[in-house]
């Protein structure tokens, strides 16, 4: 409250000089904590790296860094046991990179979709539907995979086995969708009116307008959400294990998406539980998650290089311009050459990807011909064609998504819904679980959930004011911009390790509540900070322009101009962390969770029971529990359906009052 | 441009608030941990409360007889979790836990870091070999086991069966399951590697229901309707898997099922072993599929 009173009294006038020496203490302290707040994150992800490094370190003294990363066996209970983790990044690598061929194309295609072409209503029905596949928890993705998706597998392909890559593949790639769309729907919706409106004025039909002004416009956005989805499906630990055979092996030949395959995350997930804790083993298993951290490292760092030579080689002649609250913007007419000869392909691709999901690789194979040969000649074509070609394509991938929706939805509900009771929900567990109810794991889950929110979106909304509106574009915030995406990038199974190491064990919290909100926190702050700077960046420099040139400090510039307009995007941000802090099981395995306790936690450093872990157990340790199975996989369901729908009014009120 | 003035400052005072609730969560991180210097049991309120944590074998035996001595024991607390047998050694040597499980011995390492530990034993598990119910094989022997295990035998024709392959399934390689198999079945030597490799009992079982070609093994506690459980010929005669079978000696796969405490287990930690130990604990290990102590 008197805050407001605060900003009523010295607000745009033209304060006294004293005041000006308060405000300037003031503004420079906001300033510092926004800083704190950014560089939270890379010595976030710098500790990480060091404790696994330590950890890790006696593996590599053993056996050699040489010899652990190219040796091509993993037999570490063996006689003598083997360290070669090749086969694992191998199939660590094809299977994200078959999960990003299927990804990518129905991602951009559906975001396209949602932001060019659904009519309204359309449109708010089919944008909350995505969400909500992000709100899907990993291990019901991991069990669905298991029983529906290797089975049909198994049948269609007529193979002993359907667990194998390209049913880690389809599942990962299902997974990374919601981030792909969500995040690049935000940036094309983000172009500013004008340019289309410029494009379409000069004769260019909607298509044109499309592939030449808009894709490019928000490349950077998509750019960032094609990493963000990667950083998913390479990280991704409960729903892989549990789909791809886990066999340590290269596919042979190194094409055959029907062979089983082993990830380094899975390797992790399946082993750190049983092993031995300080034997050769749990470090070979630290070296394992030092490597995983390694390559996220790598792929982040070269999307964040390509995309930085896209701007600089379109920057027009006369230097970088600095992006802070004077001149956010980039320049985007420069760059949209380079896109042009692009856009045929993420069709091409997008169509292939499209085949691959239905018909397997040969066909996809023959698209994928077909399209270059289409592209080779098309300037033949009408351009009218074209565009029903592209529109087409386009409607194919939302329906192709949602039809996907569609059937786990079905699976889940239809299966669950008969055991879902009032003493469902209010109930302890008997039985194992398999009778009685989930009250406890229902409201375990919520304590986690708002825990994690509340330590990540204070630090995360602070990196981003200050990564867009207190720096010019350099080396701290390129380090910072880094830092955030490495850590997204960092698998969850990797933070799970991590937060047992050091606040389970070196910290001394002991497997309990604090330590599972702490290490959520941590996965879900790069989402945080990337959704509300996307955010952040789309509010017109002109208007904090205004509101400096009417006297208004910096920070109440931020506090009531920049931000307000900015809370849509801010609080989509948070309802995807908010579904992926609720359904991630990895994280909290070995910090914070307990298959079963009879009261309700009373303090932070006590367990708690949570959601998605008690249908991890029920689903991989204890038979004839199918029921109460489904049944919390659709309770887990509706409680971030819940949590959506009040996010989305909670949106659609801010929208309602923003117009430019 | 909507600029709520109102709505922006109790957003911002929020903010605050969660930034001063974060630091405050920081700066008081070491009192609490000492408070927690002993988790093992703490008595709040007049409940008394321990965490049992480990292996996920011993699991079904140890959250059945929770719930059971919970409900004649109004104040106690015995919150169960898995993690797996490493997890339940570790959490009871650094003392996070009152009491671990294990399906395995402690190896010479964890004896050497965690000489305090005291090993209960408090039941018997037997190691089912588990194909599809659709397999027309119903009987093996130990040699063949091995010799499927390695690929030497791919089809299951090979041993009596449909011309099908041989889909081998396992567990992961540190699980005390495969360890104990490996070691009985496999004489100490290593699978092939295109072994499929899961992580649970569960999960081995789920995939070998729905794999017609497959072969698996797990506890005896996880067997069910939806696999068959094979017959292992010794000596000639074919032996079931059954509780009954390990019992008597035998079922030649099967191993003890062990709990661990920091020395001698004390308060509720005693109380809760001895009520395992004891008849109405032992009938649970026995509902649960497990072989009770005899």
């Amino acid at each position: 409250m008197d805050v407001n009173a605060d900003a009523g009294a010295k607000g745009p006038g033209i304060p006294a000089r004293s005041h000006r020496g308060i405000l300037r203490i003031k503004e420079s302290i906001l300033k510092s904590i926004w800083f704190l707040c950014a560089i939270f994150a890379v010595v976030t992800i710098f500790f990480i790296l060091v404790f696994l490094f330590w950890d890790g370190y006696p593996i590599f003294a053993q056996v050699g860094v040489w010899n652990f990363i190219t040796g091509m066996t993993w037999n570490p209970t063996g006689n003598p046991p083997a360290y070669g983790i090749f086969p694992l990044i191998v199939g660590t690598v094809l299977v994200t990179i078959g999960a990003m061929v299927i990804s990518i194309p129905l991602g951009i295609g559906s975001a396209l979709y949602i932001s060019e072409l659904a009519p309204a209503r359309v449109k708010a029905v089919v944008k909350p539907a995505i969400e909500l596949l992000a709100g899907i928890p990993s291990v019901v993705f991991g069990f669905f995979g298991l029983v529906v998706l290797t089975d049909w597998i198994r049948v269609t392909f007529d193979v002993p086995s359907g667990e194998c890559w390209l049913a880690g593949s389809i599942l990962l790639g299902i997974m990374a969708l919601p981030t792909i769309i969500s995040v690049s729907e935000d940036a094309i919706s983000s172009v500013p009116r004008e340019y289309k409106e410029g494009s379409l004025a000069v004769g260019a039909n909607h298509w044109q307008t499309i592939a030449r002004v808009i894709v490019p416009g928000a490349l950077s956005g998509i750019t960032a959400a094609i990493i963000l989805g990667m950083g998913r499906a390479l990280g991704e630990t409960m729903a892989v294990l549990m789909v791809t055979g886990n066999a340590a092996i290269i596919p042979s030949p190194i094409w055959n998406v029907l062979s089983p395959i082993r990830t380094l995350t899975g390797t992790l997930g399946i082993e750190m539980g049983e092993v031995a804790i300080g034997s050769m083993h749990f470090h070979a298993l630290f070296g394992v998650a030092v490597v995983l951290l390694l390559i996220t490292l790598a792929v982040n760092l070269a999307a964040t290089a390509i995309l930085g030579r896209i701007r600089e080689k379109h920057m027009p002649a006369g230097g970088k311009k600095k992006k802070n609250i004077l001149s956010c913007a980039i320049a985007r007419s420069g760059w949209m050459g380079g896109v042009r000869n692009a856009t045929p392909w993420i069709g091409a691709v997008l169509l292939t990807g499209v085949m691959f999901l239905f018909s397997g690789a040969g066909a996809a194979v023959l698209t994928l011909g077909m399209t270059g040969g289409f592209i080779t000649t098309r300037r033949r074509i009408s351009s009218r064609l074209v565009q029903k070609i592209a529109f087409a394509l386009i409607a194919l991938s939302i329906v192709v998504v949602l039809v996907i929706l569609g059937i786990i939805l079905w699976d889940i509900v239809s299966k669950g819904i008969g055991y879902i009771s009032w003493d469902f929900l209010t109930k302890s567990p008997r039985d194992l679980g398999r009778a009685g109810g989930i009250f406890p794991a229902l409201v375990g889950t919520l304590y986690l959930v708002i825990g994690a929110i509340a330590i990540a979106l204070p630090l995360g909304l602070g990196a981003a004011v200050y990564l867009t509106e207190y720096t010019r574009e350099g080396k701290i915030t390129r380090m910072i911009r880094t830092g955030a995406d490495l850590l997204n990038g960092t698998p969850s199974i990797v933070f799970g390790l991590f937060g047992f190491a050091f606040l389970v064990l070196y910290l001394n919290f002991g497997v309990s509540l604090i330590a599972g909100q702490i290490t959520l926190a941590f996965m879900v702050l790069p989402t945080i900070i990337r959704t509300a700077e996307e955010a952040l960046k789309t509010v017109p420099c002109s208007v904090r322009e205004g509101s400096l040139a009417l006297g208004a400090t910096k920070w109440q510039t931020i506090r009531r101009v920049v931000i307000p307009p900015a809370m849509p995007g801010i609080i989509t941000g948070t309802i995807l962390s908010i579904g992926r802090a609720a359904g991630e099981t990895a994280p909290i395995l070995f910090t914070a969770v307990v298959f079963s306790q009879r009261f309700l936690p009373t303090s932070l450093f006590e367990p708690v029971m949570a959601l998605p872990y008690h249908l991890y157990i029920l689903a991989t340790n204890v038979p004839g529990a199918q029921g109460n199975q489904y049944a919390t996989a659709l309770v887990l369901l509706m409680l971030v359906i819940a949590i959506y729908s009040v996010a989305i009014v909670v949106r659609h009120h801010y929208q309602k009052t923003l117009h430019w | 441009m909507a600029d709520n003035p109102r709505i922006t400052g109790y957003f911002v005072l929020g903010l605050a608030a969660l930034l001063v609730l974060t630091l405050c969560l920081c700066g008081c991180t070491q009192a609490p941990a000492d408070v927690h210097g002993n988790p093992a049991s703490t008595a709040t309120g007049g409940i008394r409360s321990i965490t049992v944590t480990g292996s996920t074998t011993v699991l079904p035996i140890a959250q059945g007889a929770a719930e059971s001595y919970m409900d004649d024991h109004a104040d106690a607390d015995i919150k169960v979790s898995g993690g797996g047998s490493g997890v339940g050694i570790q959490a009871i040597g650094e003392g996070t836990a009152a009491i671990g499980m294990s399906s395995r011995d402690l190896s010479a390492d964890e004896m050497a870091k965690y000489p305090g530990l005291q090993v209960t034993r408090i039941a018997d598990d037997g190691i089912a070999v588990i194909v599809n119910p659709a397999n027309t094989v119903n009987s093996l022997s130990l040699p063949q086991i091995k010799a499927i295990y390695q690929a030497d035998i791919t089809n299951w024709k090979d041993v009596g069966g449909p011309d099908q392959a041989i889909v081998i399934i396992g567990r992961d390689s540190a699980s005390g399951t495969r360890s104990f198999f490996t070691e009985t079945v496999l004489e100490k030597e290593d699978a092939a590697p295109r072994m499929l490799e899961k992580n649970s009992n569960g999960a081995v079982t789920q995939t070998v229901a729905q794999t017609p070609g497959a072969i698996g093994y797990v506890s005896i506690g996880y067997l069910d309707r939806s696999v068959k459980g094979l017959d292992l010929m010794v000596n000639g005669n074919p032996i079931t898997p059954t509780v009954a079978n390990v019992k008597n000696g035998q079922y030649p796969i099967s191993r003890p099922l062990i709990m661990i405490t920091q020395g001698s287990p004390q308060g509720l930690a005693k109380s809760y072993l001895e009520f395992i130990i004891g008849p109405a604990g032992q009938k649970i290990v026995a509902d649960e599929g497990y072989v009770p102590l005899s």
